[in-house]
């Protein structure tokens, strides 16, 4: 049977490639849908990745404590009235909490850097000396400040990676004044460097002040969160007690609501899948819909075929071929033009992959690849079979006979 | 040897209630090696004998045996396999695929008995030469003549050595230089062994056969041996 498949499968190609331009417009369907569903896994399999990478910098075992939750659905007007948080929690929590490992507050706002010349604007952080225990990336060089430089409103600042490259290059940064809003800062430490957030902005353009110095310059009041690390192994109890303590600091009654709220990564973790199942699904029902398409097109045009191509089906039966042979062979054509329909679709989805590959670093998946291909060739056969089988049946005398 | 057998075999179409009779009660022996002619004026029934004897057509009533076989009772596979392996035909439009060499038209009938590329290449090849067009073998069709597309068909129909070659008026599209240069081929192949029926209206090309039967409304009406 191998001599009659590489007939059929030859009889194919000169079909599919003998009318370049039927092919394409037959196959666009099936093109799209393979585009689409590839591109779609590559999409996610990128998200997933810089997801994951971003939630390990936020970190399981950390609680976000501030005014709003990132994600709510909650009105405006029921969080608006909410008390800001301040810098003697920290204390009181620790005092409090027996899970809290570290407790730091964090504010921050825009400023300008600048080191002899050059110039940045950038995001300004004021913390205090446990907040490297509340983040998961670390000092490449130097060293992050103290308990005491906090307290005494020292002026160091420990930068981003990309502070460093854009002001010293390759040079020593360590012990070097630069300017944050035109008061003088020493750099006493440079973190390592973390990429984009989400895929959305860089992290290595930052500075990190002790809470005391970016107080007494910048603002008293503004805008606050804590980070307060607990056991790894003990979150949800972790959670409950953090939010009975600060239910404790803030004197509510057991009538009143929460006027604050404990932000986790898992916040994010649910919003991002809700984000991959619309794309998800955004991507499949194209997909569906254009196989579906694509399908009834390679139908159509079978049809037209074996129409065009009745004298031949009756000249080869008339030579031997059996129905199984014809039928054989005109499922051959529609998978073939599916086929490289597939092929065709996949190298378009890689090309555009490449160019999402710019933007954030994602792959498409070799498996949802060859699925796809495999999808596409199952549509031939499904949108072929009905064409195919008619072609089969057909009276060799009356074939050879049509005009 | 007795080749085919035909007995009392009757083949009637339904024409908008009306009944036609293309083939009303024939009955005909062949023996191995004859070369006989079925002549007959228009819609007498010859191509509808043709494609009876050729297993393409099967009669409304009556007995076929080819080779002892009853092919009268055959299903649609029984009867492609026939035809793949026993009969050769050629017809008056040469029907051979446009697209393909005249090498792979006449390579396609091995590839339905599943014979091995190589085989097949030296079998098609072979073909071609004993009808003279070894220097043609890679032309397609529309490169090609009518006198030689018509022996491309020819090298196709004995490609696989069958018992049998059936020509529905294989000069009938062919001026008569050439209609007589592919009479010569059947002359040779009829001299060398093989069986061939052919249906023609010309009684210049009756006479390379041996025997004619002429029919008239679906029935035998004549049944003589050629006087050379
Ligand atoms: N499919 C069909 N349906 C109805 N009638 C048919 C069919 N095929 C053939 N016939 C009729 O059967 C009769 C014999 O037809 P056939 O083709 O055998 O004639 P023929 O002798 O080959 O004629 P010609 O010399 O013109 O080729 C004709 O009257 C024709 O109209
Ligand atoms: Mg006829």
């Amino acid at each position: 049977m191998f001599s009659l498949f590489f007939e059929n499968l030859k009889i194919s190609l000169i079909a599919v490639f003998a009318n370049k331009i039927k092919s394409l417009l037959t196959a666009l369907g099936i093109i799209i849908g393979v585009f689409s569903v590839t591109l779609m896994g590559t999409l996610i399999s990128g998200l997933d990745r810089s997801f994951e990478s971003s939630m390990s910098w936020l970190g399981k075992d950390i609680l976000y404590v501030s005014r709003y939750e990132w994600f709510s659905d909650m009105e405006w007007w029921e969080v608006k009235n909410r008390p800001r948080m301040r810098s003697e929690y920290v204390n009181q929590i620790k005092n409090l909490s027996k899970y809290a490992l570290a407790v730091s507050p964090v504010m921050q706002r825009g400023a300008s850097l600048s080191f002899d010349d050059k110039e940045t604007r950038t995001e300004i952080f004021g913390t205090n000396e446990e907040y490297m225990e509340t983040i998961s990336t670390d000092i490449q060089q130097g060293r992050f400040f103290s308990q005491s430089e906090d307290r005494n409103g020292s002026r160091v600042t420990v930068i981003g990676d990309g502070i460093k490259e854009a002001f010293f290059g390759f040079e020593e940064p360590i012990g070097k004044y630069i300017k944050i809003d035109n008061v003088k800062f020493r750099v006493i430490g440079v973190l390592e460097k973390q990429g984009k957030f989400l895929g959305l902005f860089s992290v290595d353009n930052q500075a990190i002040l002790p809470l005391g110095a970016y107080k007494r310059i910048f603002s008293k009041r503004g805008w606050m969160r804590l980070s307060v690390k607990i056991p790894e192994d003990k979150i949800e109890e972790g959670l409950d007690e953090i939010s009975g303590v600060m239910r404790q600091i803030r004197g509510l009654k057991p009538s009143q609501k929460n006027d604050f709220a404990i932000n986790q990564t898992k916040a994010f973790e649910s919003q991002y899948n809700k984000l991959k199942l619309a794309i998800g699904g955004t991507g499949y029902f194209i997909t569906l819909l254009s196989l579906i398409v694509g399908g009834i097109g390679i139908m159509n045009i079978m049809f037209v075929t074996v129409k065009e191509r009745t004298r031949e089906i009756g000249v080869r039966k008339a030579i031997g071929a059996t129905n199984g042979m014809i039928l054989g062979q005109f499922l051959m054509e529609a998978v073939t033009i599916c086929f490289f329909a597939g092929i065709a679709g996949l190298g378009f989805a890689y090309a555009v992959s490449l160019v999402i590959n710019q933007f954030f670093p994602s792959t498409l998946p070799l498996a949802l690849s060859v699925f796809s291909i495999f999808i596409s060739m199952f549509v031939g056969v499904l949108s072929g079979f009905i064409p195919a089988y008619k072609a089969s049946k057909l009276d060799p005398i009356d074939s050879l006979r049509y005009e | 040897m007795e080749l085919i057998s035909l007995k009392s075999i009757y083949k009637i179409y339904n024409v908008g209630g009306e009944e036609v009779r293309a083939l009303d009660g024939v009955d005909l022996s062949i023996n191995n090696n004859e070369y006989l002619s079925i002549m007959g004026p228009s819609g007498s029934g010859k191509s509808t004998m043709m494609n009876m004897i050729g297993c393409l057509d099967s009669p409304s009533s009556g007995l076929y045996e080819f080779e002892g076989e009853k092919v009268h009772i055959m299903d649609d596979s029984q009867l492609a396999s026939i035809r793949n392996r026993k009969i050769g035909f050629v017809f008056q439009t040469f029907n051979l695929l446009p697209k393909a060499s005249a090498l792979h038209n006449v390579e396609i009938p091995l590839v339905y008995a599943n014979i091995k590329k190589e085989k097949r290449l030296e079998m098609a090849s072979n073909a071609l030469i004993s009808v003279g067009l070894e220097d043609r073998m890679h032309h397609r069709p529309n490169e090609l003549s009518g006198g030689q597309r018509q022996r491309v068909a020819i090298a196709r129909a004995l490609v696989n050595e069958p018992s049998i070659i059936l020509a529905d008026e294989p000069t009938g599209n062919l001026d008569s230089k050439s209609g007589h240069e592919i009479m010569k081929i059947f002359d040779e192949l009829h001299r060398s062994g093989n069986t061939i029926i052919l249906v023609t209206h010309e009684d210049d090309i009756a006479k390379y056969s041996n025997r004619i039967v002429r029919l008239l409304d679906g029935k035998v009406v004549s049944d003589e041996p050629v006087k050379k």
